[in-house]
C-alpha cells in the first residue's frame, strides 16, 4: 500500500522544480552574464570591493544569534517548567508581536534609541548619564544609540528572537520526562541533569533555531537602513540596491546573492554535521 | 519538575518587556491626535477615522489578509499530501526531496525573493512576447499579456509556505502507527477512507501547527513579497515602505493597532476554550466510565471551526468578487506616486465623476520607480517622477506624448513651469508640484541662523547633522558648497564633493543617512541640521515650532514633479483624463493643503491663501507661502537637476555605494 501514496507528493514536486529549484538556476546564470548575456566572470571579481560589507553582514549577525541563544535558551527552559496555563499563554505572546508589521516594529525602535528618545531620557530621570559624566569626566547629554552597529544587532534580536525561543522550546517540552527522572534516580544533582541529559537531547532545537535566526540576520536590509542609519551597510542593502534601488545592476545582485547563499549553506552544512540530522527541525 | 525562582521568572517578564514595549508605544501613538511619531498632541480618535477612508491602505491591508488567507490554505492541503507522499517514499528519493523543501527555508528571504522575480520576468518577457506574436497571426484565440501582480505574489507565499506544513506534518506521520492504516484497510476501508478516518485524527495537530505558521509567515512577510508582487497590487508592509519618502501615517498604526488586537482576542479566546475542555477532561478522567477515551467534539469546537470555515469561505468569495470585478471593470487607469502625497478624497471624486477606477499605487524614490520599471514589473499608466528622472526616461524612450487636447486644464499651468529642461517642448508631462530644496535647522540647537552648505559638513555640529539617503541630493551639497554646478559632468568635481562628504562622514559629522525618518528626528530635537524638501519642512513645523528653513546663499536645487504616461500603458485615454483632473485648479488647492507642496497651476497658487483662510478661518503666515511657493528671487538662485550621462550616473552609484559602506 505504501508505494500508492507516493504519487500524492507529484504535483509538489513538480512544484518544487519550477518555483524552488527553477529560481535558483536563474540566479546562477544572472550570475555569470552580462547585461547583454554573454558568459562572464567579472560580477564575482568585483564583489571584491564589498568585503567589507560581507564582513560586517556576517559578524553582525554572528552577534545577534549568539545573543538570541543566550537569552533564548533559558527562556524556554524556564518556560518549559512552568504550569500549562503559564506555557500556552507564554507560547502566544512569544507569536503575537509578529502579527504587527515587522517594518512597523522596527520602526518604533528609533524613536526608543533616538538621542531624545525614551531610552535617554529614562536614563536621565535616574540621573545614570549625569553618574557616568562625573565617572568618566565627560560632559554627554545623551548615549549615542541609533545609528550604531549595535542598534543594527538589538533590531536583529528584537525581530528574530521568537525563531530561536519557538524550536528550542518546542522541543524541551517533548522530552520524555522518565529520562530526567532515571538520571536523578541514579543520583545526577540538576546540573548535571541539565548538563548531560536535557542539553544534549535539545541540542536540535537549537541548531534549528540558530538556523532560522542567523540567515534572516545576515541578509536583513531594511533594520540595517532604519536602525543603522546608512551607515551599517549589510548585504541585504547590496542586493535590494542592485535590483529595486539606485544601482540597477542585477547580475551583480544576483553573483551577490550566489555567493552569500553558498556561504550560507556550507555554514549550515558543517553545523548540522554536530546535529542529528534528520528534519528534526521543528519550528512549533 | 521544580518550579522556577523569582530569578528566573523576573529574565522571562523582561523578555516580554523587551518584545512589547514597540509594541506598546505604536498602539499609544496610534492615538495621537498629531501626525508625528515622536511628538505627543493629545488623545484622539481621528485616525481610526480616517483610516477606513484611506483606500490605499485598506486595500493593502485587504491584499495582505487573502494573500495568506489563499496561500495558507493551498499551501496546507498541498503540504499535507506532499507529506504523506514523501513519507511513502524510499529513503533515498525522500531525503532528496526534503532538501530541496528546506531550500525556501534555509535561503535567505532576500534571495528567494530575487530569485523568483527573475525566474518571473524571463517567464514573462518570453512569453508576452510570444503572445503579441501569436496574437497577430491569428484571430481565432487571444493570448493574454502576462504581468507580476497578485498571482506572482500568491505563488511566491505558497511556495515558501508549503515547506513549513510539511515540517509540522512530517513527525506527526512517523509517530503515526504504520500498522492502522493496513488494519483499517483489512477491514475494508478504500484508501480515501482510510485516510479520514486514520491518518487525518492522527496528523491534525500537525496540520493545524503548519497552517498556523504558514499563516503567521504570510503576514509577517515583506521581502519576499517586495520582489515578487510587482507593482499592480501591494501588501502593508509594502505600502509602508513605499511611505519611506515622507512620514509613514499614523493610519498604519491604527490599522496595525486593530489587527494585533483582533488577533489577540482570538487567541485569548481559543486559549480559554481550550482550558476549559482540558479541565472537563481531566475532571471526567477521573470517573472510570466505560470508553471513557472518546470524546464526542465539543459544540463550541465545532462551532469555531464552522464559523473559521465560513470567515475562509466568505473571504475566498469576496477576493474573487473583487478580482472578477476589477477585471471586468470596463475603464481602468493605473497611477503610481510617492507615497502620501496625493489628497487620497481626489481619487474617490474622480471615480464618482468619470466611472474610472483608480488604481494607486506607490513608491519611496526615482530610483527605485526607474527599476521597477526596467525590471518589467510594472504595470502603470501615470507615474510621476521628478525632473531628472523624466529626462531620463524620455531619453530611453520610455515615455509616451500627450495629447493636450484631452488635457485642457494644461493650460491653467503657470508659464514658468512649462517648456523646462527636462521637456524642452513639452510633449510628455503635466507638472504636478515643484519647490526647492534647503537645510532644515532647530534654532535651539545650533548658536548662529545658518545660511551656508558649510553646515552639512562642519564638525562643529558633529553627530548633530542629518544627511538626505538620495545621492543626487547629498552629492547636490557637496556640489553647492564647492561652488560647482549640480549638473556637472566634470568627474573631478564631483569627486571631490564626494570626498567632502566622506571626510565629514569620517569626522563623525553625521549622525545617519535618512529619508522619512527625519520627520522623527528633527520634530523629536534628536538632530540639528538636515537637508530636505520645503514642503516637508512645514510639515515638521507643525510638531516642532523651533524649526527653520533656508535655501542656502549658494544656491540650491529646484525640482518639478511632473506627470507622465508611460509608452506602453495600457489605458492611455483614461491616464489623460486623470491627469487633466488632477491638473485642476481645486484639485490643485486640495493637495497643495494636504501634502504642503507648491502646485504649478496659477490659480491655485494665487488663491491658496483665500482658501487656507476659509478652511482654517485663519490667515497664512506670509512667511510659510514664501516657503511653499519660493519667490522669483529665491528661484533664481536653484537649478533644475539634469539627466546625467550614462557613466556619470555610474560614477554616482559606485560613489554612493563607497559612501554608504
Amino acid at each position: 500500500m505504501k508505494n500508492k501514496q507516493a504519487p500524492l507528493a507529484i504535483p509538489y514536486v513538480i512544484w518544487m522544480a519550477i518555483f524552488v529549484v527553477a529560481p535558483i538556476v536563474m540566479v546562477v546564470l544572472y550570475a555569470f552574464s552580462t547585461a547583454e548575456g554573454s558568459f562572464t566572470l567579472s560580477n564575482f571579481s568585483a564583489i571584491g570591493d564589498y568585503a567589507v560589507v560581507f564582513g560586517r553582514s556576517f559578524r553582525l549577525a554572528l552577534i545577534a544569534t549568539a545573543i538570541c541563544l543566550l537569552i533564548g535558551y533559558p527562556v524556554s527552559y524556564i518556560m518549559s517548567r512552568e504550569g500549562e496555563k503559564f506555557q500556552r499563554v507564554a507560547m502566544v505572546l512569544i507569536m503575537l508581536p509578529m502579527w504587527m508589521n515587522f517594518l512597523l516594529r522596527t520602526y518604533s525602535w528609533i524613536s526608543i534609541l533616538e538621542n531624545n528618545g525614551l531610552l535617554n531620557q529614562f536614563f536621565r530621570s535616574i540621573g545614570l548619564i549625569d553618574l557616568y559624566n562625573s565617572v568618566m569626566g565627560t560632559d554627554i547629554q545623551y548615549f549615542r544609540m541609533i545609528g550604531t552597529s549595535g542598534a543594527v544587532v538589538l533590531g536583529m534580536v528584537y525581530n528574530y528572537l521568537p525563531f530561536m525561543i519557538l524550536p528550542i522550546y518546542s522541543v524541551i517540552i517533548k522530552l520524555d520526562k522518565s529520562l530526567i527522572e532515571a538520571a536523578r534516580d541514579l543520583g545526577a544533582n540538576s546540573f548535571n541533569v541539565f548538563r548531560r541529559v536535557i542539553l544534549p537531547l535539545s541540542l536540535p532545537g537549537v541548531l534549528s533555531g540558530i538556523t532560522m535566526v542567523f540567515v534572516p540576520s545576515v541578509s536583513t536590509f531594511a533594520i540595517s537602513k532604519m536602525l543603522g542609519g546608512g551607515t551599517q551597510m549589510m548585504l541585504g542593502d547590496l542586493i535590494e540596491q542592485q535590483f529595486l534601488g539606485g544601482a540597477y545592476n542585477p547580475q551583480l545582485g544576483a553573483a551577490i546573492s550566489l555567493v552569500m547563499m553558498v556561504i550560507v549553506v556550507v555554514c549550515m552544512w558543517v553545523m548540522n554535521r554536530f546535529g542529528e540530522g534528520e528534519e528534526q527541525a521543528v519550528v512549533l | 519538575m521544580k518550579k522556577n525562582s523569582t530569578l528566573n521568572r523576573l529574565l522571562v517578564v523582561l523578555v516580554f518587556l523587551f518584545l512589547y514595549t514597540p509594541i506598546l508605544l505604536l498602539i499609544v501613538f496610534s492615538f495621537n491626535a498629531g501626525d508625528s511619531s515622536i511628538v505627543w498632541k493629545g488623545f484622539s480618535l481621528d485616525w481610526y477615522g480616517k483610516l477606513f477612508n484611506n483606500r490605499l491602505i485598506m486595500q493593502s491591508v485587504y491584499t495582505t489578509l487573502l494573500v495568506s488567507f489563499l496561500a495558507t490554505a493551498i499551501a496546507t492541503l498541498a503540504g499535507t499530501f506532499a507529506a504523506i507522499g514523501f513519507y511513502a517514499m524510499r529513503r533515498r528519493t525522500r531525503n532528496l526531496l526534503n532538501t530541496v523543501n528546506n531550500i525556501p527555508m534555509m535561503n535567505a528571504d532576500i534571495v528567494t525573493g530575487v530569485a523568483m522575480c527573475l525566474l518571473f520576468v524571463a517567464f514573462f518577457n518570453y512569453w508576452n512576447d510570444f503572445a503579441a506574436w501569436f496574437n497577430t497571426m491569428q484571430r481565432f484565440v487571444e493570448l493574454p499579456m502576462l504581468y507580476m501582480g497578485f498571482g506572482t505574489l500568491l505563488i511566491a507565499h505558497i511556495t515558501f509556505n508549503i515547506p513549513y506544513v510539511i515540517l509540522s506534518v512530517s513527525p506527526k506521520l512517523r509517530q503515526m502507527d504504520k500498522n492502522l492504516v493496513d488494519a483499517a484497510m483489512d477491514l475494508g476501508c478504500t484508501w480515501m477512507q482510510a485516510f479520514w478516518k486514520v491518518i487525518l485524527p492522527e496528523i491534525k495537530p500537525g496540520i493545524v501547527s503548519g497552517a498556523l505558521t504558514a499563516f503567521t509567515m504570510s503576514i509577517d512577510d515583506f521581502i519576499i513579497s517586495y520582489f515578487t508582487a510587482g507593482t499592480s497590487s501591494s501588501t502593508l508592509a509594502m505600502t509602508i515602505y513605499g511611505m519611506t519618502k515622507k512620514r509613514v501615517s499614523p493610519e498604519v498604526n491604527a490599522i496595525s493597532t486593530l489587527l494585533f488586537l483582533t488577533v489577540l482576542m482570538l487567541l485569548v479566546i481559543v486559549n480559554v476554550r481550550e482550558a476549559k475542555a482540558e479541565e472537563r477532561k481531566a475532571r471526567s478522567a477521573s470517573l472510570p466510565v466505560y470508553g471513557a477515551d472518546y470524546q464526542p467534539p465539543k459544540k463550541s469546537v465545532v462551532l469555531a471551526k464552522k464559523a473559521a470555515t465560513g470567515v475562509l469561505v466568505c473571504l475566498v468569495i469576496g477576493g474573487m468578487l473583487v478580482i472578477r470585478h476589477s477585471a471586468k471593470a470596463e475603464r481602468v487607469v493605473n497611477v503610481c506616486s510617492w507615497g502620501e502625497y496625493i489628497d487620497e478624497s481626489l481619487i474617490e471624486q474622480f471615480e464618482a465623476q468619470t466611472g474610472i477606477t483608480v488604481n494607486y499605487q506607490t513608491v519611496s524614490d526615482n530610483e527605485t520607480l526607474y527599476s521597477q520599471l526596467k525590471t518589467g514589473g510594472a504595470d502603470f499608466d501615470v507615474v510621476v517622477p521628478s525632473d531628472y528622472m523624466v529626462a531620463r526616461l524620455i531619453a530611453e524612450d520610455m515615455l509616451a506624448e500627450i495629447d493636450y487636447s484631452n488635457v485642457p486644464n494644461f493650460d491653467l499651468i503657470d508659464q514658468r513651469f512649462k517648456n523646462l529642461s527636462y521637456d524642452p517642448e513639452n510633449k510628455y508631462t503635466v507638472p504636478y508640484t515643484w519647490g526647492t530644496v534647503g537645510i532644515i535647522y532647530n534654532t535651539t540647537m545650533v548658536d548662529e541662523p545658518i545660511t551656508s552648505w558649510s553646515a552639512m559638513f562642519d564638525p562643529k555640529y558633529a553627530g548633530e547633522v542629518v544627511m538626505i539617503r538620495n545621492s543626487r541630493d547629498a552629492l547636490a551639497a557637496g556640489l553647492l558648497y564647492l561652488g560647482y554646478d549640480v549638473n556637472t559632468t566634470d568627474t573631478a568635481q564631483i569627486q571631490e564633493a564626494y570626498q567632502l562628504l566622506a571626510d565629514a562622514k569620517a569626522q563623525g559629522v553625521y549622525q545617519g543617512f535618512y529619508m522619512d525618518e527625519i520627520f522623527q528626528k528633527m520634530e523629536g530635537g534628536n538632530a540639528a541640521i538636515t537637508m530636505y524638501y520645503a514642503g516637508d519642512y512645514l510639515s515638521m513645523l507643525e510638531n516642532n515650532p523651533d524649526l527653520a528653513f533656508v535655501v542656502p546663499e549658494e544656491g540650491s536645487n529646484w525640482f518639478v514633479d511632473a506627470m507622465c504616461i508611460l509608452k506602453d500603458a495600457r489605458n492611455k485615454t483614461e491616464a489623460e483624463e486623470w491627469i487633466n483632473f488632477i491638473a485642476s485648479t481645486d484639485c490643485n488647492l486640495a493637495n497643495m493643503d494636504y501634502i504642503w507642496y507648491a502646485s504649478p497651476n496659477a490659480e491655485a497658487l494665487e488663491q491658496y491663501p483665500d482658501y487656507y483662510l476659509e478652511t482654517y478661518e485663519e490667515e497664512l503666515d506670509p512667511g510659510i507661502y514664501e516657503i511653499m511657493a519660493a519667490p522669483e528671487e529665491t528661484l533664481e538662485r536653484c537649478t533644475l537637476y539634469r539627466n546625467l550621462p550614462a557613466e556619470i550616473l555610474k560614477l554616482y552609484n559606485d560613489l554612493w555605494t563607497k559612501l554608504g559602506i
